[in-house]
């Protein structure tokens, strides 16, 4: 991994992170925005996967429900990655060598891949609606993915 | 006694002492607490927004509720229980910080804004469940939730700084 360590190392010295850490409030607001973030794209999560299972609206197809949620859940995942980024950025070294830190990005990684291929496809066309294992398998994907996006930012505090 | 000695003697209990220097519960006690905001508020949020009557106009008020509550309220029993041993361990920081008594301030709120709609317009649902817009009062539970809830987040995640 060391070969990405002259890319952390720049993003420590940009002007963003400088900026952050120049400031006592910077990092707390960007924090909160994140954790907003958060609680709308997992929560979007979980509305999804709960359908996807038959468990809630089972009156509207998926692919209805995942119309009305789109703008979220891309306004709140590009949220995520920019707030993210300032966060990351201001405290990269840090980053760098933090466990929790590349099974986040690890976990993103899949789970942005995965989000504009088996679940855009799963949630534009009606199919998964008639098919309970296609369904089921994107619907535990999706949780297992994003909440491990979830775990690792929380954890990059604690190890 | 006064509050401060109570918050002083409920973190020094053995649970509130063996949480706060555990090396694994206290984690995982946290990130459940942070990750369950998804289930509670993270579902809570699309049936306020429904009540605003800005998402899911086609879907029945009645039909949001019934789907979405449950889910809700399990989130929400998560939240209380690690909210719970959360404070359980840390109360004198607690009791310190300006952001926990606003964030619990706006819990009060939010519960009293949610009871009220329940005791009140809810129980009328048949008049409104495919109204768009939904009556005025429905809209201002749906923006206050939203509003409040945002608050509390930003509240529960500020209390770990001292400004």
């Amino acid at each position: 991994m060391s070969y990405l360590f002259p890319f952390f190392k720049w993003c420590d010295g940009t002007w963003v992170a400088e900026t952050i850490r120049g400031s006592k409030y910077l990092f707390p607001i960007i924090e909160a925005i994140h954790l907003l973030g958060l609680t709308v794209l997992l929560g979007i999560m979980v509305i999804i996967s709960l359908r996807l299972f038959g468990f809630i609206l089972k009156h509207e197809s998926t692919r209805d429900l995942a119309t009305d949620l789109r703008p979220f859940t891309w306004t709140s995942i590009v949220t995520m990655l920019v707030t993210g980024f300032m966060l990351f950025a201001s405290e990269a070294l840090k980053c760098f060598d933090s466990p929790s830190f590349r099974f986040k990005m690890a976990c993103l990684f899949f789970a942005l891949i995965f989000q504009v291929t088996v679940y855009h496809k799963a949630t534009t066309s009606d199919k998964v609606d008639s098919s309970p294992g296609y369904a089921r398998i994107t619907a535990v994907l999706a949780l297992v993915l994003w909440f491990g996006v979830g775990v690792g930012g929380r954890a990059i505090g604690f190890l | 006694m006064s509050l401060l000695s109570i918050c002083q003697w409920i973190q020094d209990t053995p649970i509130g002492t063996g949480l706060r220097e555990s090396i694994w519960m206290f984690p995982i006690v946290e990130s459940t607490h942070v990750l369950a905001l998804s289930l509670s508020v993270g579902t809570l949020f699309w049936m306020d927004l429904r009540l605003t009557g800005t998402f899911m106009k086609k879907q029945p008020m009645s039909q949001v509720s019934r789907s979405v509550l449950p889910w809700t309220l399990i989130g929400f029993t998560i939240m209380t229980i690690t909210g719970i041993f959360l404070f359980w361990c840390q109360a004198v920081k607690a009791y310190n910080s300006i952001f926990f008594k606003m964030k619990i301030a706006m819990l009060v709120l939010a519960a009293v804004n949610a009871i009220a709609y329940h005791s009140t317009i809810y129980l009328k649902m048949d008049e409104w469940d495919k109204a768009m817009p939904p009556p005025a009062r429905a809209r201002f539970a749906g923006w206050a939730s939203i509003v409040l809830w945002i608050g509390i987040i930003i509240c529960g995640r500020t209390m770990a700084y001292n400004f």
